[in-house]
């Protein structure tokens, strides 16, 4: 898979304050990479560097192969983004904003805004006044004037705000299409990490300016192998006597936290001692519990 | 770069904001032409008095003694005044006798009030002064204008050899100096009587006895200013060509019988085209080029619009580009509204009578059509507006902060008049480079004198060129610098 972002020991201060410290990152092709840290971590800067939006004390990014500092035109043709809030011209409809964008590409056609319009579900509101938009249809309207000329780098930060619980999942859905279909590496920000769940691949977390893990999403669920299992029996106060790890929960339930290899011994030892076991369960770990475990601190500050 | 300058124009025309402006301007230029049109009269220099001013005049009379010592003088000039308004009554108004009133009849009732109320009354000498004043009041009902001619010209005529036989019958250099001088001027005032007489200029409020008695008065100064030609400092020279040129637009106006001083017609307001609306045109470019940066900034759509594939040098120069063209979008939109108000109001008719200015540079007088004059003051006076425009973008981009960008140009160019009035006044040197001195390249125009000595043409294009790339290198450096704060 070709690398369609990467980033390596990116460094920006301000005055004398060092606001990121070496942060590398890297996006393959259909890749949909989480960028989580709490608010002030430096996200936004990092998304700034990357788009040329502010100078780079020292690191390099290279989008497409090309050097983002030396080659800009170049590096930021194929990029498409909404940094902070999506920003639109607030007295021009929505249909001008994105015409305004596309007249700067050169393969954009009216199609392609009717296209990306039908996309993003704006088909309706598109000739009002983007004064007249809510906070989720701006972001809507952002997400289509950053794919209008179907970048190969997609950069949303924090896209989620704002929107309902049904929005949210209509923009996963129409990231993940994007991502398979149009092959687009997508860098997504979030403070909020239950959002980025389901759909990212990988996931990379920067705190106060570092970036403190980066993995794939499977890899991270699965770090820790010790698993929280429920098991439901008669007695459980018995069976307490009996399995030195379990804790009580109710009397006819107790929890162990031990690897799956050594389920199989318990419910012998249970059986042994004629305790009737209904049902064991496993606690899925959510990525939130495996983010807490690695930042040993609340995600939003 | 053109669908970058294309976009920045879409940006600006779709806001309300630009047609409110140039409808207010329409208002003002409706209001202005309404104005000159119902309003000034361009020509009254002699009125008649009001009802009211006479009636008050009457009442202050009756508080006053004329037996009284503290009150004898103050009674003998209301009367007066009072006398000589109701004698102009007499006549319709912009008519020439009351020129005549004023200028001949009035110091005769004066003397005659005071030998009537006076501390040293003389009842006789006050008859024949009234005498006095009858008959010429007859000669003024007899519309016998050229009576009073001839008694110009017998006055000049008469001046004219007791001056000479004064010179025959002196030694003192100083003195035959001074004479010369007189003779001149004397000669001057025969000569205007002469031709009064031959071309039947009537006295009174029309464009030609005005211009007749222009070419006197500035013949005058010109035939003074003459005398040391050699030794007049910069601030006389000026004079001296001011006068000169008077003197022969006058002569022009005179001889082709064409009033090109007239004002209240499309041709006059065009003259002053750029006096009038370089303000408005001012304000609007300046409001433009203080906001086509910062705006973006404020809003936050600075980020869409660096993120697409242009450098940032590009997109700098195309939104100054933009400046550019709202510039000449503004000028020309705003002329097209005068030309169709002016049209509607005086017609188009005047526009046939060229412009005349004297050039100093062929020392004769030169006829240009209507508007490659105006073209003439717009392109010679360009440079104030794109320097101002300049300025104005530039604060923008370096401050991001339009309030401040638009207040300092609007007053900078307030400022600028005050500050040449000082450089010129005090003849502070080093002003001459200064900018304002310099933008307006109209005070070349036809060979004229500008404002200090040895400024020229090249040397104020340069200076102009200099300052606006001063202006320009800056505001390039800081944007291409320019880290994007957070919003």
């Amino acid at each position: 898979m070709e690398t369609v972002l990467k980033c390596e020991n990116l460094s920006k201060k301000f005055g004398k304050r060092l606001i990121l410290k070496d942060v590398s990152l890297e996006l393959k092709k259909g890749d949909i990479l989480g960028f989580i840290g709490p608010n002030g971590a430096g996200k936004t800067t990092t998304i700034k560097l990357i788009l040329g939006l502010q100078g780079i004390t020292s690191g390099t990014v290279y989008i497409n192969g090309y050097d983002v500092q030396k080659n800009f035109t170049k590096a930021i043709e194929k990029v498409g983004a909404i940094v902070e809030n999506p920003d639109m011209y607030m007295y021009l409809t929505g249909y001008e904003n994105l015409k305004l964008v596309a007249n700067l590409y050169k393969n954009v056609d009216k199609k392609r805004i009717d296209e990306v319009v039908k996309l993003v579900k704006l088909e309706n509101r598109i000739n009002d006044k983007v004064s007249k938009y809510s906070l989720g249809m701006r972001q809507r309207l952002g997400i289509a004037q950053a794919i209008l000329h179907k970048p190969s780098l997609l950069i949303l930060d924090e896209p989620t705000n704002g929107l309902d619980p049904e929005g949210i999942k209509e923009m996963r859905e129409l990231l993940v299409e994007l991502a398979q279909k149009e092959g687009m590496a997508i860098l997504i920000s979030s403070h909020n990490l239950a959002e980025l769940d389901s759909f990212c691949n990988k996931i990379c977390i920067i705190k106060n300016g570092q970036i403190i893990e980066t993995s794939e999403i499977s890899e991270m669920k699965n770090a820790s192998h010790k698993n929280i299992h429920i098991f439901e029996v008669d007695n459980s106060e018995k069976a307490g006597k009996v399995i030195e790890e379990a804790v009580i929960i109710s009397k006819t339930e107790f929890k162990v936290e031990t690897e799956k290899e050594n389920v199989p011994e318990i419910v012998n030892k249970l059986v042994k001692n004629a305790i009737k076991i209904y049902e064991i369960k496993e606690e899925q770990k959510s990525l939130e519990d495996a983010f807490l475990e690695k930042t040993g601190g609340n995600v939003i500050d | 770069m053109i669908s970058l300058i294309k976009n920045e124009l879409t940006k600006i025309f779709k806001k309300k904001t630009i047609y409110i402006t140039f409808l207010v301007v329409l208002a003002f230029i409706i209001f202005s032409n309404c104005m000159t049109k119902y309003v000034t009269n361009s020509y009254s220099s002699y009125y008649r008095y009001s009802e009211e001013t006479i009636k008050s005049m009457e009442s202050t009379l009756e508080t006053l003694d004329p037996n009284k010592a503290s009150d004898n003088t103050m009674y003998i000039g209301i009367k007066s005044e009072l006398d000589t308004a109701k004698l102009t009554n007499k006549y319709p108004e912009n008519s020439w006798q009351i020129q005549i009133i004023y200028n001949k009849i009035s110091p005769l009732i004066n003397e005659k009030n005071t030998y009537e109320y006076g501390v040293n009354k003389d009842e006789t000498k006050a008859q024949e002064m009234q005498a006095q004043i009858d008959e010429l009041q007859q000669k003024l009902d007899n519309d016998d204008w050229k009576y009073f001619a001839n008694e110009d010209l017998e006055t000049a005529n008469q001046t004219l050899s007791n001056l000479k036989e004064q010179r025959n019958n002196t030694e003192d250099k100083q003195l035959i100096k001074d004479l010369e001088i007189q003779i001149k001027q004397a000669e001057i005032s025969k000569e205007v009587a002469e031709y009064r007489i031959n071309q039947e200029i009537k006295y009174g409020n029309d464009y030609l006895n005005q211009a007749l008695e222009a070419y006197q008065s500035y013949s005058i100064t010109v035939a003074e200013l003459e005398q040391n030609l050699d030794s007049l400092t910069y601030n006389e020279k000026q004079q001296y060509n001011q006068s000169l040129k008077y003197v022969e637009e006058n002569r022009y106006i005179l001889e082709n019988k064409v009033d090109i001083n007239k004002s209240d017609d499309l041709r006059g307001i065009l003259e002053n085209f750029m006096n009038q609306y370089s303000l408005f045109i001012i304000v609007i470019v300046v409001m433009i080029a203080g906001t086509i940066v910062s705006e973006e900034f404020n809003k936050g759509t600075i980020k869409l619009l660096l993120i697409k594939p242009y450098s940032r040098k590009k997109i700098l120069l195309a939104k100054f580009l933009t400046t550019l063209i709202i510039i000449v979008f503004t000028i020309i939109t705003i002329l097209v509204m005068q030309l169709i108000v002016g049209g509607i109001m005086f017609g188009f008719d005047s526009l046939s009578i060229p412009m005349v200015e004297y050039n100093f540079n062929t020392n004769a007088i030169q006829e240009i059509n209507v508007f490659a004059y105006l073209g003439l003051q717009i392109l010679t006076q360009l440079p104030i507006i794109i320097l101002l425009g300049t300025l104005a973008f530039a604060l923008s981009t370096i401050f991001n902060n339009s309030a401040l960008a638009i207040t300092i140009s609007l007053l900078g160019f307030m400022s600028a008049s005050i500050i040449n009035q000082i450089a010129i006044t005090f003849n502070v040197q080093i002003l001459k480079y200064f900018v304002t001195m310099n933008w307006d390249l109209s005070q070349y125009l036809f060979g004229a004198l500008p404002m200090m000595p040895n400024m020229t043409m090249l040397s104020s294009i340069v200076i102009c060129i200099i300052y606006f790339l001063i202006m320009m290198i800056v505001a390039f450096i800081v944007f291409k610098k320019k880290n994007i704060k957070n919003i």
